[in-house]
């Protein structure tokens, strides 16, 4: 159980993470999601005593980290696969972190075999590709068979079948009864993985409810239509009601009536649709919906003269690691 | 899900950890890196042959030693003129001292350091010990090897020899073998938790240590009686009887020792207050 009150993380004027209240619940994934520089690799930190709050305590399972005696068999965490020594072996490199942690020799053996490095593990860490700098990683965590596992972006830059090994591996360890809290800015990735979300942006939490509930939310669907004359639906439509966005020059995205209903009324207007169909908004726009006004920096001007949403992806940041 | 559903886990067997399974594992930490051996071993083989290669130099060049006038004689000195090879022992020192904990900053282990091991101070003590202990294993090698390998090449030729038993060069050898590696290390260690960078620890240690003392002679008389005879290395130099006493830098036993023990306490503790406040 990991348990944030006020946590707040300022450098300088910024907020990084800015009084973040939560509670990681025990046996399930949690998916702690916000766009590249929300705060959660600041909060991630902050968990685990690396950096101090400007304000505020987190604890795991009720204790500050800096204050416990064996952190490895109660916490796991990779928040950065390429903090090795490249000169290294990969046994090595696990090797004296399980010595620092007085756990028996056997573990590093055990944790390569699980991570699939056991060929490997007498070969220098720095001509390790990207997946097996990853697998490593969590072979670290796994050291103290810990009953709670945090990780920061752990598909990042994986290949799909690393993304598939590491999403199968984090619903086996909550299938094992482990508390499992797993950042990522890549939704669609949480939406197979994660039974509850944290959605943090701009150092503030924006969201905190079950996976299911935030799906249906955020799901809320349009109906998408395609005709020549387009345009003169629009009255017709907003008469009715609906909200209606432009697409394309002959597209139009209607909200707040259901398919059979615009159907019919451009059947009434007699104006011929080439295409009627109902969409369902993605994770991904719900998440950029819900994030839009907490994302710190955005490509271009947000809004258009015709009052219409061009929602442009948040810039890479660097923000989430300012020092 | 209730509490009593989640399985437990967690490695029952093992042992607590504490100060000695982190010095397990700092000295895992060490010993893993080719640099390590590099450094050390370079440090054992330049300083011996460097020394060697000068004794060789003075004893092809020089007259027979009977033949040398009297004051030639008594300015003489077969235990420091066989100590060339420091330049390289130490410097090499400083980088051990220096990369041991820059090296953790560079690829940022050190945050996996601090994750299994939340303990800062513990880990910063345990790191200071094993790197001061390989520094005297340096030098208990390389110091005794390039007394040693002058004194044979300088009876060879018929110059002034030394023994090790002989009072002045017991004195000499024990302080350079035993506290100057301290200081080379452990001084360049703290500079590198202060700094951080691998290339700017090594640079400000090398200045601290080498050429502050190497200006001294250009310096009027009254900075160096009143500033730099207070720096580790010129105490150190009182200490091994390297400077005479008359000389303006000179401070008697006590007081060079109170010098470096300050000097050594002092940057330490420095670095376990900035290493145990700040974010990494």
């Amino acid at each position: 159980m990991i348990t944030a009150t006020g946590l707040t993380k300022r450098y300088g004027d910024t907020a990084a993470v800015d009084g973040l209240t939560f509670e990681v619940k025990p046996g399930i994934v949690t998916g702690f999601l916000g766009p590249n520089g929300a705060g959660k690799t600041t909060s991630m930190r902050l968990i685990l005593g690396l950096d101090s709050p400007t304000a505020g305590t987190v604890t795991v399972n009720g204790q500050p980290y800096r204050d416990k005696r064996a952190p490895m068999r109660e916490i796991g965490a990779l928040i950065d696969p390429s903090a090795v020594h490249g000169g290294r072996s990969a046994y090595d490199h696990l090797l004296w972190q399980a010595q620092a942690g007085g756990l028996p020799r056997h573990r590093v053996d055990d944790v390569l075999e699980m991570v699939g490095l056991t060929d490997v593990a007498g070969k220098k860490v720095g001509g390790f590709s990207l997946g097996m700098h990853q697998r490593l990683g969590i072979a670290s965590a796994l050291l103290g068979d810990p009953p709670v596992l945090l990780f920061d972006e752990p598909v990042n830059g994986l290949d799909p079948e690393g993304i598939q090994w590491v999403r199968t591996l984090m619903r086996q360890f909550a299938d094992e009864g482990r508390t499992v809290f797993i950042s990522s800015h890549m939704m669609s990735e949480m939406e197979q993985t994660a039974d509850h979300v944290l959605v943090i942006g701009r150092g503030k939490l924006v969201a905190d409810m079950p996976m299911a509930e935030f799906t249906q939310r955020s799901a809320h669907s349009h109906v998408r239509i395609v005709s020549l004359r387009a345009h003169d639906l629009v009255t017709h439509l907003k008469a009715r009601g609906a909200a209606v966005t432009n697409g394309t020059s002959n597209e139009l995205m209607v909200t707040g009536l259901d398919t059979a209903t615009v159907g019919a009324i451009a059947f009434e207007q007699g104006i011929l649709l080439t295409e009627l169909s109902s969409q369902r908004a993605s994770l991904e726009d719900a998440f950029m919906e819900m994030t839009r006004d907490s994302v710190e920096y955005r490509a271009g001007s947000g809004r258009s003269r015709d009052g219409t949403d061009h929602q442009l992806p948040p810039r890479e940041l660097a923000a989430e690691r300012i020092h | 899900m209730t509490a009593s559903t989640v399985p437990a886990h967690g490695i029952a067997t093992g042992k607590h950890p504490g100060f000695d399974t982190t010095l397990v594992s700092e000295w895992t930490k060490l010993r893993s890196v080719r640099s390590t051996w590099i450094l050390t071993g370079l440090a054992v083989v330049l300083s011996i042959g460097f020394s060697a290669a000068i004794a060789l130099v003075m004893g092809l060049t020089s007259e027979p030693f009977d033949t040398w006038s009297e004051a030639d004689r008594v300015m003489s000195d077969p235990v420091t003129s066989s100590m060339p090879g420091l330049l390289f022992s130490l410097i090499l020192l400083i980088v051990l001292g220096v990369t041991a904990v820059s090296s953790e900053y560079s690829s940022s282990t050190i945050r996996t350091t601090f994750i299994v091991n939340p303990h800062r101070i513990r880990v910063w003590s345990a790191k200071a010990i094993i790197v001061g202990l390989l520094g005297i294993a340096v030098h208990a090698i390389a110091v005794p090897g390039m007394f040693l390998t002058s004194q044979a090449i300088y009876g060879a030729y018929g110059l002034k020899t030394a023994s090790v038993t002989d009072s002045e060069a017991t004195r000499f050898l024990l302080v350079v073998a035993l506290v100057v590696p301290l200081t080379y290390t452990l001084i360049p260690l703290s500079f590198a938790y202060l700094l951080r960078g691998t290339a700017v620890a090594i640079t400000a240690a090398i200045g601290f240590l080498f050429l502050t003392s190497n200006l001294a002679p250009l310096l009027p008389a009254w900075i160096q009686q009143h500033a730099l005879r207070y720096l580790p290395d010129v105490a150190t130099n009182s200490l091994s009887g390297l400077t005479p006493p008359g000389d303006v830098t000179y401070l008697s036993p006590l007081p060079a020792s109170i010098v470096v023990v300050t000097w050594l306490v002092g940057s330490l503790a420095a670095a376990a207050f900035v290493l145990n406040r700040r974010d990494v």
